[in-house]
This record gives structure tokens, sequence and C-alpha cells, in this order.
């Protein structure tokens, strides 16, 4: 499948850099050229708890044969110290057959939107490193962090039976964001409804002439056939992407999030080194200083 | 920037929290786990009864800065031996190894010798533990 052995050694020292970089590394960083393929990406999220990890891991055994597979799973890094407890992977090491996978913890760190500083530099890593395929686990989000969105070309998002869900989802307008909903730990009471509930819902959102109409499957960790639907269903919505030559549009909506989250950060480190008299002068000047300070590289 | 950096002296640091073995007592290491986060490392936690092996290889792929064992069996000059051999088979010798839970004094001078970085035990202060691994990994 690929030309040469996967070198995890260097994919680990590489991430580990590029995790640390700053927002000045970034800007010096010389652009880098576009791998010469890029690999499949898929997006699992869900509110804390949901079984993304352990989704994951059974999701990644069942499609790595014949392929280049790779796991990024993100955690939350504390407010207080920037320390995180990385255990995304500790659900996944414990399958069986896991250890031929790459799977990479990662602390969101000053991200808030459910995903973590430099992801798209470290999915476009991945690329470069050869990977066929991409699983990105997000933090465990609630109503607002769907960043993930454009990183990913296929967004799973996972539900739970019986957590009132059902209006949460329509309140956060969810339906339009996921690809795939899922109803995870199916072999809990109440999955069915759920799963009609939330097929209800998706029947009535509008949908565009031929945009996707996102599907909803019933899965659980016990069920190994469930994870087999869901892999067909994925493959199914990446067939659909390159028929509707969709991959351009994700490639373009990911441009902007990589250039608005470096804008964003930069901004945050510049304002928040300023000690406090820097705001008592006027509004125009401090603005001024800012933005110079924000354009300057290094 | 001082102030920060002695509020948080492992910023930046990914260091990897494993129990090799079947050894089952994993307070110490929950509790290590923490202290670290909170001086602002990223700590990968392994779960229990890894091999040395899969600590190994888990701390090439998580591109590790150290790797810390905690055992209370009693098995810790098999374990670090073997979990030193799996790393160097993996050219990860670089990286630092350190040893916490019930070793007894004369076994730790010869992890040292083996090629543990430091050893640490009950007695000891978390911030001296702490002090110690950012001093080393500095
Ligand atoms: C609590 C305890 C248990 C609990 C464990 C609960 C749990 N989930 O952890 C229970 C009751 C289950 C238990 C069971 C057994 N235990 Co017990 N247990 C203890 C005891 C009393 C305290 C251990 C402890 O938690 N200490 C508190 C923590 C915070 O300390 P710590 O782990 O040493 O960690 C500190 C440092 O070492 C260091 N550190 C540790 N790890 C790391 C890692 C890094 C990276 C760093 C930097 C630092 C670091 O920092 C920590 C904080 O200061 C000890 C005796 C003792 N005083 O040590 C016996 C002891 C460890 N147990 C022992 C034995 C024999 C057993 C059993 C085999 C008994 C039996 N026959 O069934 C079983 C085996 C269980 C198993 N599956 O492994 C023996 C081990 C003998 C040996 N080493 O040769 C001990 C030493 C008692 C003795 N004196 O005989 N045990
Ligand atoms: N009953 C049942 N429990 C499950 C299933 N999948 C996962 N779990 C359990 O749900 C809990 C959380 O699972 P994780 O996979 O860690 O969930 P997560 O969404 O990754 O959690 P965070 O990353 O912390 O947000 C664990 O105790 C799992 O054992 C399932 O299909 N059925
Ligand atoms: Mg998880």
């Amino acid at each position: 499948m690929n030309s040469k052995p996967l070198d995890r050694h260097a994919l680990g020292q590489a991430l580990t850099r590029l995790a640390n970089a700053s927002t000045s590394d970034l800007m010096r960083s010389p652009q880098r050229t576009l791998a010469l393929s890029a690999a499949r990406r898929i997006g699992l999220t869900g509110a804390p708890g949901a079984g993304k990890s352990t989704l994951a891991g059974y999701l990644a055994l069942h499609r790595a044969p014949g392929r280049r597979l790779g796991i990024l799973a993100i955690d939350p890094s504390s407010p207080r110290s920037g320390g995180a407890i990385l255990g995304d992977r500790i659900r996944m090491d414990e399958l069986k057959g896991v250890s031929q996978l790459y799977i990479r913890s990662i602390g969101s760190r000053s991200a808030s939107d459910g995903l973590s500083d430099n992801l798209p530099e470290m999915l476009d890593l991945m690329d470069e490193f050869e990977f066929n395929e991409v699983l990105l686990e997000t933090v465990g989000v609630g109503q607002v962090e769907y960043a993930a969105r454009v990183q990913v070309d296929t967004l799973v998002l996972l539900l739970l039976p019986e957590s009132g869900d059902v209006v949460q989802a329509m309140k956060a307008g969810i339906m339009e964001m996921a690809d795939i909903f899922v109803i995870n730990k199916a072999d809990l009471p109440g999955a069915q409804k759920m799963a009609s509930d939330i097929k209800r819902i998706s029947s009535l959102a509008r949908h565009d002439e031929g945009s996707w109409r996102p599907s909803v499957l019933l899965a659980s960790s016990s069920k190994p056939e469930s994870i087999a639907a869901l892999s067909e269903e994925i493959d199914r919505h990446q067939a659909w992407l390159d028929l509707n030559d969709r991959r351009k549009v994700l490639r373009q909506q990911r441009a902007r999030y990589r250039l608005r989250r470096l804008i964003e950060r930069r901004a945050g480190e510049v304002i928040a080194r300023q000690d406090p008299s820097f705001f008592e002068a006027p509004m125009v000047q401090q603005l001024d200083l800012a933005l110079q300070q924000i354009g300057r590289k290094s | 920037m001082n102030e920060i950096k002695t509020q948080r002296p492992l910023a930046g640091k990914r260091i990897l929290v494993g129990k090799p073995g079947l050894d089952g007592h994993d307070i110490g290491a929950k509790i290590v786990a923490l202290t670290l986060r909170d001086a602002g490392a990223e700590v990968i936690y392994t779960g229990l009864r890894r091999t040395p092996q899969q600590i190994a290889q888990v701390a090439v792929d998580e591109g590790v800065d150290a790797v810390g064992l905690s055992i209370l069996s009693g098995s810790h000059k098999e374990l670090v031996a073997d979990v030193l051999a799996q790393l160097r088979a993996l050219t990860a010798g670089n990286i630092k190894v350190f040893v916490g839970g019930t070793i007894p004094r004369a076994d730790q001078a010869l992890l040292r010798e083996m090629g543990v970085a430091a050893v640490f035990t009950a007695d000891m202060p978390l911030d001296v533990v702490v002090a110690e691994l950012a001093h080393q990994l500095s």
C-alpha cells in the first residue's frame, strides 16, 4: 500500500514539535508543499463520555487492514496549569491488535472549539507521512464547539440514548453539522426511540437539492455488526464527496479556519502580555500598537 | 515570564506515566499524573498492566520527553531493564526514564546504574518530585 514503512519515531517527534510551535514559529515556517495525496479525514465528536474513544478504537481496527490509518485524539488542557491528562488512548490500547495502529494524544492547549492549537498543521503532517486515513476524536463537546466540521471530510456525531439530546440537538442546530448521527451505547435502553426521534427531526430539516442527507445509525461496542455498518456508511459518504466535487470546498474552508485560528491565537498572546498601563491609552492607540505586534514576525 | 515558569515548571513537557507488569497498585501513579498535570505537563497515562514493549512503543508514538514507571510489585529490576531495552530497540534510548514506587534503597543505585535518571519513593514530598523532573528535563 505505502512505499516505505511508517517511521513512527520521526512522526512522534515531529508532532511534538508542532504541538509546541508558537504562533511566531508558524508565521516563520516555510509554506509546506502540499503532500501528494491527502488522507481521508473522519471526525468523531459528541458529549464527554459519549464513547468516542471506544468507538474510534473499534472503527480503526475495522478499517485498518490494507491502509495506513492513524488516530488523533484530543483531550482538554487545564486552563489553570496548561497541563493535561491525555487518557483517550487507554480505551483503545485495551483492544487487541491496536498496537499496529498509530495513536496520538493531543492536548487542546489554548483552543476552546473542541480542537487543539496547530491541529491543521498536524493533520497536514499526517498527509506527509502518507496516511490513507485519519480518525480525529474531538474533546467532549457541548452545543457550540463544532470546529471539527471543516477539519474532516466526514463528521460523525455520537449521541446517547435517553439523554434528552434530541431537544439539545435541535437547539444547537447540529442537524446541519454532522454527516452521520450515531446513537451510541445502543445496548442501553431508549436507543431505538432516540434514533426515530432524530430521524424525524432530520426529515423536517430543509435539505437543498443534491445535498447529503444525514443518516442515523445505532452503534454499540458489544455489536461488531454495528461497527461494520457505520464503516460502510462512512465509505458511502466519502464516495458522495468525490462524486459531488466537495473536497475543493472543504479545502477552502480549512484554509479560512487555519488563518482565523492563527490570528486569533496571536491576538490573544499579544493582548495577554501587555501591562495594565497599556489599557489606559486611548482605544485607537491600543488597537494600533496591538495590530503592529500581531503582524510582527518575531 | 519568570512567574509563569515557576508556577508551571513542566510546561510544554510530555510525560508518559506507565504501569508495567501485573501490579495493580495505581494510587501513586494517579497522584503523580495529576501532580505533573498541575505542574503544566501533558501526561499520557497508559492504564494498568502494560508490557514493557507496549510502553516503549507508546512513548515513541507520543513523542514524549520522559517515561515514568510506577512499580510496587517488587519486580522493578526486570521490568526497568526490559523497558530500557525496548526503548533502545526503537532508537529512543534518549528518552529519560524515571521510576517510582516501592524501591528498596539498595536497588535505587542499581536502577540508576542501569540508566534510570531518578528514583522516587513515597517519603518524598511531591514538589521535590516535580522540581527534580523539571531539572532533569530542562
Ligand atoms: C494501598 C495498597 C494496596 C491496595 C492498592 C489499591 C490501589 N488501587 O492502588 C490493595 C489493597 C488493592 C493492595 C493489594 C496488594 N498489595 Co499492596 N499495598 C498498598 C500499600 C499499603 C500502599 C500503596 C500506596 O498506594 N501508597 C501510596 C502511594 C501514593 O505511594 P506510591 O505508590 O509509593 O507512590 C509515591 C511514590 O512512590 C512516587 N511514585 C510512584 N510512582 C511514580 C511514578 C513516577 C513517574 C514518579 C515520578 C513518581 C512515582 O510518588 C508517589 C507519591 O508520593 C503498600 C505498602 C506501602 N506502604 O507502600 C502495599 C504494598 C505495595 N502491597 C503489597 C502487596 C504484596 C500486595 C498484594 C500482592 C497483597 C496480596 N497478597 O494480595 C496485593 C496485590 C494487588 C495487585 N493486583 O497488584 C506489597 C508489595 C511488596 C513488594 N513490593 O515487594 C506492599 C509494599 C506491602 C508490603 N510491605 O508488603 N495493596
Ligand atoms: N454500555 C456501553 N458503554 C460504552 C460503550 N462504548 C463506550 N462505553 C463506556 O462509556 C464510557 C466512556 O467511553 P469513552 O470511549 O472513554 O468515551 P469518550 O466519549 O471518548 O469520553 P471523553 O473523551 O472523555 O469525552 C466508558 O466507561 C466506556 O466503557 C457502549 O457501546 N455501550
Ligand atoms: Mg475519549
